[in-house]
């Protein structure tokens, strides 16, 4: 076990360094959840009006949540693609015959995660305070959700590291984030659960995102009263329990 | 006498593609030796060495590695060996430097162990003015030779090395075996796998000739030279595997990078 930390510290190191590497590709990644937190805050403003709508809250503070969660969701792609520019380099067989521990591998790039997760959600944070969004459950509450999405955020990434283990594919890997973000919009996302038809309920039911951004929104609107938060957290940290589990599993598909 | 460092039973590999790259191969490496592997392309060699390190599956066969099992104690075996790949593998976002520091602590070398390391090794492939360099902006000649190193950071007991020398020039291939012979007697135990028969002779105390997958023959240079009745290695190599090294003929009958088979 003492092994697991060690080189668990010496990845994460190197992972970090990895982050800023390519500085550029870190603009779309804060542009896309800006550009829509403001084009839709503005356009579908009327709708806090609908009834049935939570009140006394404005659209805009309804939509911040998701701002957040997807600045965080698009750092999580990033160790899949490292781990397939490794595997293609060759260098992943020389860390496969080290004395290194094989969770380290993973956990290594979940640091680079959570780095990465608190880098652009700050940025994010720090504009929505600026025009005007409040955390009802102050600052414990921001601590909470920076918990509840870097521990999603963390467990997401190991479905790119799954893929990147099992097909070695950068291309596939590199896209994968663009097939999961429709998903991001089967949820209550856009309207509360009670306000979608029918059969969209049913589905932002069974799509764990849901649980994450009620989470999120609970400890923005709410207080701390709202089992919204306990739920997020359980949906999140069973997500990571099981992804991990599933990309760990993957290392043996290296090997031919 | 030395006792058997590896053990290699019976071993097999048939690729997914159906391709038997490896067909029933027996061999021991005394402690201390400086083992070769020998033969033409696609014999298997890779495929073997790779079987060793448990990098390529095998199908069946044992393999015993200082005592131990790579399905029970890989990680033990792992801390006492190191490999220098054919496909030359490295993370190109480092530095060399960078590069020995963390394999050095994924080792769990101490620190100042680590750094006398890097110094010497540095020096010994002549990389010490671009050890801060980006890997990425290295010539083929300047990886091989860092890769080495790499491959030689914790002073492991027993060296893979799968062509080390391909792609150098005639300066640094015999720079590195020199060095490679200093480490030999120095107590560790190599594994060398080559096509050059030069290399096989300027380096290797036991060598086996693989050739399709199996291993045709096996001894001391002297022991071969007799037992075929040769003159020099090359002699020894065309009678076993019916091919020689010497000449680049195209095999009319398919893949064009096999050697000629007279
Ligand atoms: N990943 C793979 N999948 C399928 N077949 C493979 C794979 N790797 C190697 N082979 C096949 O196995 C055989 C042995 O290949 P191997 O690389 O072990 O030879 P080698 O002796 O190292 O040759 P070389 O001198 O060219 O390096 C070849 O026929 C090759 O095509
Ligand atoms: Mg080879």
């Amino acid at each position: 076990m003492s092994t697991f930390f060690h080189d668990w510290y010496y990845l994460s190191i190197r992972s970090i360094k990895q982050i800023w590497r390519p500085l550029l590709a870190l603009i779309p990644s804060l542009f896309i959840p800006i550009f829509f937190f403001v084009v839709n805050a503005a356009s579908l403003s009327a709708f806090a009006d609908v009834p049935g709508f939570p009140e006394g809250v404005s659209y805009r503070d309804f939509i911040a949540p998701i701002a957040l969660f997807t600045a965080v969701f698009f750092s999580a792609g990033n160790p899949g693609i490292e781990m397939v520019l490794d595997i293609s380099s060759g260098y992943f067989k020389k860390l496969m015959i080290m004395p290194i521990n094989r969770l380290a591998i993973i956990f290594g790039r979940l640091t680079e995660v959570a780095v990465q997760a608190v880098f652009q959600g700050l940025i994010v944070l720090v504009l929505l305070l600026a025009v005007g969004v409040r955390i009802r459950t102050g600052i414990p509450g921001t601590f909470a959700i920076f918990g509840l999405l870097i521990v999603f955020a963390m467990g997401w990434s190991c479905v790119s590291m799954t893929f990147a283990l099992r097909t070695q594919n950068a291309r596939l890997v590199q896209s994968l984030f663009v097939i999961v973000f429709p998903f991001l919009y089967i949820t209550t996302s856009q309207a509360p659960m009670h306000l979608l038809p029918p059969t969209f309920r049913v589905l932002a039911t069974y799509n764990p995102i849901t649980y994450i951004i009620e989470g999120v929104r609970a400890l923005v609107l709410n207080d701390w009263g709202d089992p919204a938060i306990w739920k997020g957290y359980a949906v999140a940290i069973g997500m990571f329990v099981v992804l991990v589990a599933v990309a760990l599993s993957s290392f043996k598909k290296v090997m031919k | 006498m030395a006792s058997n460092i590896i053990q290699v039973r019976d071993l097999r590999k048939t690729y997914p593609t159906g391709t038997e790259a490896v067909k029933g191969v027996t061999f021991d490496v005394k402690e201390g030796e400086f083992f070769g592997f020998l033969g033409p392309n696609g014999a298997g060699k890779t495929t073997t060495i790779n079987m060793l390190v448990d990098l390529v599956k095998r199908t069946s066969g044992e393999i015993e590695i200082d005592g131990l099992k790579l399905e029970t104690d890989a990680r033990e075996i792992y801390q006492r060996l190191g490999f220098a790949m054919q496909e030359v593998g490295l993370d190109e976002t480092a530095t060399a430097r960078e590069m020995l520091q963390l394999h050095g602590r994924l080792y769990h070398m101490p620190p100042e162990r680590i750094e006398s390391q890097i110094q010497k090794l540095l020096k010994l492939v002549e990389l010490e003015k671009v050890a801060d360099r980006y890997t990425h902006t290295y010539s083929g000649g300047m990886r091989r030779r860092f890769d080495l190193a790499l491959s030689l950071i914790h002073e492991p007991k027993i060296l893979f090395l799968d062509e080390p020398t391909q792609g150098l020039d005639p300066h640094a291939r015999k720079l590195i075996w020199g060095h490679l012979r200093e480490l030999n007697k120095a107590g560790m135990t190599v594994f060398l796998t080559t096509h050059f028969m030069e290399e096989a002779e300027a380096l290797c105390e036991r060598l086996a000739i693989m050739d399709q997958g199996q291993i045709v023959t096996e001894g001391t240079v002297p022991e071969l030279l007799q037992k075929h009745g040769a003159k020099n290695l090359e002699e020894v190599f065309l009678k076993t595997t019916g091919s020689t090294l010497g000449e680049d003929t195209v095999d009319p009958s398919g893949d064009p990078f096999i050697r000629s088979r007279h």
